[in-house]
């Protein structure tokens, strides 16, 4: 289990914990003291990056795609945040 | 002037308070209740964390256990809070979403509703209080209350405690404080990031006080005429049934 926890200047802490298996996410969880409106799309965004490569970009894309889908509004972290906290994760072996 | 209905306060376990707040949502959607002010406290004593926080690494989970202090994921987001039953007073602030305080804006919602936490410490005599967003009310920076809300059930619900008095060593023994919240803000010291009224005041202040203050300051700033009430037989009979097979279960506490 690969973990990160990043501080967002300003806002909240977003935590990481992720299993990574053929250089893809195998597992993958978002945690912090961040608010995400519905509560409930922070399990659609960990489903929908099931399978990602580790790529920042793509992945902060499919977490925007998500929010945008969901209605959704997140509060003291953004996309790229949640994105930046897997890369540090993922490099973290 | 908007009338709610007024929870007086009350002593309940972790698991009732937090299915009290949402048998009201659930009323409040079936239009079978009003919008409601409660005031409560936790016994025991309990530690309540934020809905996207893992159990574990917030939490001594045995620490807890040897010391009789409950623990529970709460339906907000934000982070983890200590309640001591001795040194805090939490309220739950519930309307529906057409309501004219359930501002659309996020921070705007908490900015309003904080008011009312602000404006019962400037009846402690606690003159400088101010709001800082996203979600805490803070004294020269320092903070001593915060605050979460959920917009779900057609309902708007925010929570917060109200520190009234703060014991570090027991807080820091239950909760498991990450190191880079810290060294964000250079401090290592929690007492210049967390206050309590008391602290502020350099007098004791009784539980009656901060809730006689928290009832006005409510009432005053955000322009509400409290009606003394209590749940419905049905509210009650919802929460009953909630605590039991929702907020009491690993299922739903260790979810994360």
């Amino acid at each position: 289990m690969l973990e990160a926890n990043y501080k967002v200047p300003g806002g909240k802490l977003v935590k990481v914990k992720l299993d990574v298996s053929s250089g893809k996410i195998d597992k993958i969880q978002i945690l912090g003291d961040f608010f995400l409106h519905p509560e409930e799309t922070i399990l659609t965004i960990e489903e929908s990056l099931l399978g990602c490569h580790r790529d920042m970009h793509s992945i902060e894309e499919i977490i925007e795609h998500t929010m945008i889908d969901s209605d959704a509004t997140l509060i003291g972290a953004t996309a790229s945040d949640f994105s930046k906290t897997i890369m540090m994760a993922w490099e973290s072996t | 002037m908007e009338e709610f209905r007024f929870i007086d306060l009350e002593t309940h376990d972790a698991y009732t308070n937090m299915a009290i707040d949402e048998a009201i949502m659930l009323a409040i959607k079936e239009n079978n209740a009003p919008p409601t002010l409660r005031l409560y406290r936790w016994k025991p004593s309990a530690v309540s964390i934020g809905t996207f926080q893992g159990m574990r690494d917030e939490v001594d989970i045995e620490f807890c256990k040897t010391h009789g202090i409950d623990f529970i994921r709460r339906i907000t987001g934000g982070g983890a809070v200590y309640h001591d039953y001795n040194g805090e007073i939490t309220y739950s602030i519930l309307m529906p979403k057409m309501h004219p305080l359930a501002r659309t804006d996020i921070i705007e919602s908490y900015r309003l509703l904080c008011g009312g936490i602000i404006k019962a410490l400037d009846y402690l005599g606690i003159k400088n209080a101010e709001f800082k967003p996203i979600n805490d009310v803070t004294v020269d920076g320092v903070k001593v209350s915060g605050n979460a809300m959920t917009r779900r059930h057609g309902c708007m619900l925010q929570h917060g405690t109200v520190l009234l008095d703060l014991d570090v060593k027991q807080m820091f023994s239950i909760l498991k404080v990450p190191q880079e919240k810290i060294s964000d803000k250079m401090i290592s010291d929690v007492k210049e990031r967390v206050t309590s009224i008391q602290d502020i005041l350099h007098r004791p202040i009784a539980i009656k006080e901060l809730k006689e203050a928290l009832t006005h300051g409510f009432s005053d700033a955000l322009k509400i005429e409290l009606q003394n009430s209590k749940l419905s037989s049905e509210e009650t009979q919802i929460s009953v049934k909630l605590a039991k097979e929702k907020y009491s279960t690993d299922t739903w506490n260790f979810s994360r």
